[in-house]
């Protein structure tokens, strides 16, 4: 193609510059059309040029316009013609049928088309690179990670394919190799989500405070993802340092107002120091956000018992026992509610319950034994409070409790050698809890008297 | 509705699909009053038309030949009155118009076809070598990964069926081998004055992952710069002459910044989707991506923010408001919303009657500041920005605050009047109420427990759990009677051993139904295959009195069942006398 054509084209037009449509002669695809339905004929005439063929990468353009303005029917049309036109040779049209087809959730066929595309194109990165995650979406985590080690041949150093192969091997409990291609992959880009991923798969070891340093560094570089900084302040909530856990978790909630874990991890620190109504604010965003989360309503109806409003507390409570009947903090906690109300018989079920998912907890035996002396059943209460000594033998509550019980049953004697073993362990903790100090008042000298 | 624009002229039915690269503003005849250029691909569906409106009325509409890929408009000359011409790129050409007539037409340079390839053909033209061969050795070509491709010409040959290859070749020896690639993007580069109506080069995006760039009275190419991979749109700042910057915004979602000399890309964004539009803001780098998200880059491509949009972005373009000097950036949404944001804040929302495919401000008319909407049915919509209108008002009402939901009141369930009557009787009989409880528990236990020791004994059970002879049973009743057809089918769970022997008895009341078969044999039972039998059972009561048919599965040498199931027949429909 030089100057000289163009000016043939010019003189061509300025024969009959007023026609709309002066380029309609060139149409290709007519033309070709004809030729292809022409039944044989001898060859015409050596002068006469027939049409070019149609271009294969021709509509590859729109084929992209209609896909990122996510036009997905009019896009498989226009791939469907392309496929047809070119018979399947067209690399860029199967590529898009493929992510159309993943973006429907059709993860099969998308492998199909990811595949027909890497056939067309095997030294192309991005088809291998589909074809792995088509594979990872699938569960195939192995046949991912072979097809990742060959897109690697072609580029070693590439981050994206670093931290797939890191998630398959996470998969596959390789934590080894997958912690070595999630430093690599941050070696060369750090990017938030292989620290998410590293971050998360500490904590699946169960690796804290591993975990804790992979957070810290991220938030180093993304010092404004809500995600990273939520991750970082529960970690810390979980260790134990509420200091750091609420500025972390403060921090991502002025980035990201609505996100939830934030909003969870900070509201419960709130409420552990008795602010419920700041607290209740900040569950509220979280309710329009996740208005199905069992976590949510639990803290929201402690929220409420804290209050001293009952009846709103036990409705919470149920919301939250309804979505999750298996939450056994739940079951606690409308135990809790219920006797304070004076329901001995409910409050007893929903501690058995408790107790049947989680058998090993001190405290949920003790109410069982404060439902029991309640329901006038001397003996089993009795059995559930040497259950909950067996079980943690340094809870004050659980013997003030018991001497109650023994105390108030006419059993004077081993009242107070309860209460003397709940003297000894209260002394220890700095507790000053109004209720506790009139009790102790009132049965510390009748038992003293006594013994 | 926003409170700054104003609506100026809608028309729902304008009947304009293309995309947001095939529309500019131009005083395409030369005249103080701008009009607005639309290349309308025609939905895919009609003939793709170039469409001039001017004012309010469509004032040019005429066919064209291919879809469009994009529109420009720029200077070719320095000739007065000045006019500007129309660039529209389709397929591998550039069709030039002035005065919305026909001027010139480019093709995209040709590219370089493989040496062999063509030596092939040559052969086959001068009937050196078979039909058979020449396919042989096309597709030995192909199958070469580093060698050139092949011209769609060969393509087609060797897609052709093995008994019209020769038809096809006698066809098509004649023509000239050609590969050509196809314009996939076009943007304006002023050459050497800033001024508007300077001459500007023009530059050309290509599949095959090439960019151009045109000399503006020649048409020659004076910068060929090859790319990683294909350019979706390109944005140009600066003077070809002295010099400039382009912003290549690619296939595979990276965004590369070309200088002026450079052979590689100077810089690179990779961005974790694709974007959807690209605007350079003063110095700065706004990206409208797939995911939701609004970025923006500085010139050293560092992040400087990034917001997420809460609806998928439709199409994005800047708007430079020069009375005001505000410049910022107007996105689209899906939820049929226009924003305006001057970096990341929000200045103002409007609502246009459908979802906005595309947007551009400029001049319109003879109205400096106008916003032109293309709705996703077709529907333009024109819009001018109030005069007096002030912008910062709006930055103040979008700065943060607690967010509006923390005054939401919580929807906490109620509770009615017997539940409140319930925790009532509750705290009286509580002590009651558990024993009662407690005591039906112990009884609901027993009895549980009774009829499980009563049916492990008569082995009535759907799966039986003895090693010898682990099978699983089950049976359905097909017909309305009083013909009714049982079946029965019964498969072998155990993982490896066979069961020899075993058989079926069927056992039911003789006076209301009659059996065909009332002992059936099974064959040798291969391990998880299921074996289906039936037998035809009437009824012999017209009263719609029903019972049931105990079904046993027996071993050979055994005298209890293994398994039994009872089956309840249906009520039967009373015979009918034809």
């Amino acid at each position: 193609m030089d100057y000289s054509h163009y000016v043939c084209d010019l003189g061509k037009m300025s024969e009959k510059p007023t026609t709309n449509d002066m380029y309609g002669e060139q149409s290709d695809e007519e033309d070709v059309k004809v030729a292809a339905q022409e039944p044989i004929k001898p060859a015409p005439l050596p002068k006469a040029k027939l049409p070019d063929l149609p271009i294969i990468e021709k509509n590859n353009w729109l084929i992209h316009m209609l896909f990122i303005n996510k036009e997905f029917e009019k896009c498989k049309q226009v791939i469907k013609e392309q496929i047809e036109m070119t018979e399947r040779t067209c690399e860029y049209a199967l590529y898009v049928q493929g992510m159309i087809q993943r973006n429907e959730a059709m993860i099969q066929e998308s492998l199909e088309s990811f595949q027909a595309a890497a056939m067309l194109n095997p030294n192309s990165l991005e088809n291998l690179k589909q074809v792995g995650r088509s594979l990872y979406l699938l569960g195939r985590h192995k046949a991912a990670l072979d097809i990742y080690a060959e897109a690697a041949k072609l580029s070693p150093q590439d981050p994206e394919l670093l931290h797939n192969q890191g998630v398959c091997l996470v998969y596959l409990n390789d934590y080894t190799k997958a912690e070595e291609c999630f430093k690599k992959a941050l070696g060369v880009q750090k990017t938030e989500h292989s620290y998410s991923q590293l971050g998360k798969m500490h904590i699946l070891r169960g690796d804290k405070d591993g975990a804790l340093a992979i957070y810290k560094k991220a938030v180093e570089n993304f010092p404004e993802n809500s995600e990273l900084l939520s991750v970082l302040g529960l970690l810390y909530l979980q260790m134990g340092d509420t200091q750091r856990a609420f500025e972390h978790l403060g921090n991502a909630m002025t980035y990201d107002p609505q996100n939830t874990k934030a909003i969870m991890g900070a509201g419960s620190i709130i409420q552990d120091h008795g602010d419920f109504d700041v607290a209740l604010t900040k569950y509220r965003v979280a309710a329009s956000v996740t208005p199905e989360s069992h976590a949510l309503w639990n803290n929201i109806g402690m929220c409420f018992f804290g209050k001293k409003k009952y009846v709103a507390a036990i409705s919470c409570l149920k919301r939250a026992h309804y979505l999750s009947p298996f939450e056994w903090r739940t079951c606690y906690n409308l135990g809790l509610a219920h006797l304070t109300m004076h329901q001995y018989a409910s409050a007893f079920h929903f501690i058995s319950a408790a107790i049947n998912l989680k058998p090993k907890f001190a405290p949920l035996f003790m109410l069982l034994g404060v439902a029991l002396t309640h329901l006038e059943d001397p003996s089993n209460a009795k059995q559930a409070y040497e259950q909950a000594i067996a079980i943690e033998t340094d809870n004050s509550m659980t013997y003030l409790n018991y001497a109650i019980m023994l105390f108030n049953s006419g059993d004077k004697s081993h009242a107070a050698a309860q209460y003397a073993k709940f003297e000894m362990y209260h002394q220890k903790k700095a507790l000053n809890d109004p209720d506790v100090n009139a009790l102790v008042a009132k049965l510390g000298p009748i038992l003293h008297m006594g013994s | 509705m926003s409170e700054i624009w104003l609506a100026a002229h809608a028309d729902p039915v304008a009947n304009i699909h293309t995309f947001q690269s095939c529309m500019t503003l131009s005083n395409v005849y030369g005249q103080t009053n701008h009009q607005c250029v639309i290349a309308d691909n025609g939905d895919l569906s009609w003939p793709p038309k170039l469409k001039v409106y001017n004012g309010t009325t469509l004032s040019y509409d005429g066919n064209i030949v291919e879809t469009p890929t994009a529109i420009v408009s720029f200077h070719v000359d320095t000739t007065e009155p000045r006019i500007p011409a129309i660039a529209m790129a389709a397929g591998p050409y550039i069709y030039v118009y002035k005065n919305i007539r026909p001027y010139f037409k480019f093709t995209v340079p040709s590219l370089d076809i493989n040496q062999l390839e063509q030596d092939l053909w040559n052969q086959a033209k001068a009937d050196k070598i078979d039909v058979q061969m020449l396919h042989d050795m096309l597709d030995s070509i192909k199958s070469d990964s580093d060698s050139v491709p092949l011209t769609p010409l060969s393509t087609k040959f060797l897609q052709t069926a093995p008994h019209q290859r020769s038809h096809f070749v006698s066809v098509y020896r004649e023509n000239p081998l050609k590969r050509q690639t196809v314009i996939t993007a076009l943007e304006t580069l002023k050459k050497s004055h800033p001024d508007d109506d300077a001459i500007s080069c023009l530059i050309i995006g290509t599949e095959n992952k090439d960019m151009y760039i045109l000399d503006p009275e020649a048409f020659t190419v004076l910068v060929k710069q090859s790319l990683p991979s294909q350019p979706v749109f390109l944005r140009s700042t600066g003077l070809y002459d002295v010099d400039y910057r382009i912003l290549v915004a690619c296939r595979n979602g990276n965004i590369l910044v070309m200088k002026k000399g450079a052979n590689s890309p100077k810089f690179c964004i990779t961005l974790n989707s694709h974007p959807i539009g690209i605007e350079r803001i003063g110095k700065n780098i706004v990206i409208a991506t797939m995911d939701k998200n609004l970025m923006c880059y500085n010139n050293k491509i560092k992040n400087l923010w990034s917001i997420p949009i809460p609806h998928n972005i439709t199409c994005l373009a800047g708007m430079d408001f020069k009375a005001k000097t505000f410049k910022g950036v107007l996105v689209g949404m899906d939820n049929s919303e226009v924003r305006v944001y001057r970096d990341k804040f929000l200045v103002d929302t409007m609502t246009v009657p459908d979802i906005p495919a595309m947007m551009q401000f400029g001049k319109y008319d003879r109205e400096e500041s106008t916003l032109i909407v293309i709705t996703k049915s077709g529907g333009l919509h024109i819009f001018i920005l109030k005069r007096n209108v002030d912008l910062s008002q709006g930055l103040a009402s979008a700065s943060m605050g607690p967010s509006p939901k923390q005054f939401q009141k919580l929807n906490v369930p109620r509770k009615t009047k017997t539940f409140v009557d319930q925790t009532l009787r509750e705290r009286e009989h509580g002590v009651a109420m558990h024993r009662q409880f407690q005591h039906d528990l112990y009884r609901l236990r027993l009895t549980t427990a009774r009829n499980f020791a009563e049916a492990l004994q008569k082995k009535m059970m759907p799966i039986s759990s003895s090693n010898f002879a682990p099978l699983k049973l089950s049976a359905n009743v097909q017909g309305i009677g009083p013909m009714f057809r049982l079946t029965i089918e019964v498969m072998n769970t155990s993982t490896s051993h066979p069961i020899l022997g075993a058989y079926v008895v069927l056992v039911t009341n003789d006076t209301l139904y009659v059996l065909e078969k009332c002992y059936i044999s099974l064959p040798l039972l291969v391990p998880s295959l299921t074996y289906t039998v039936n037998t035809m059972v009437r009824c012999t009561s017209d009263q719609g009195i029903t019972d049931a048919i105990n079904v046993f599965v027996y071993i050979k040498g055994k005298c209890s069942p293994v398994l039994t199931a009872i089956i309840d027949m249906p009520a039967s429909e009373s015979m009918i006398v034809v």
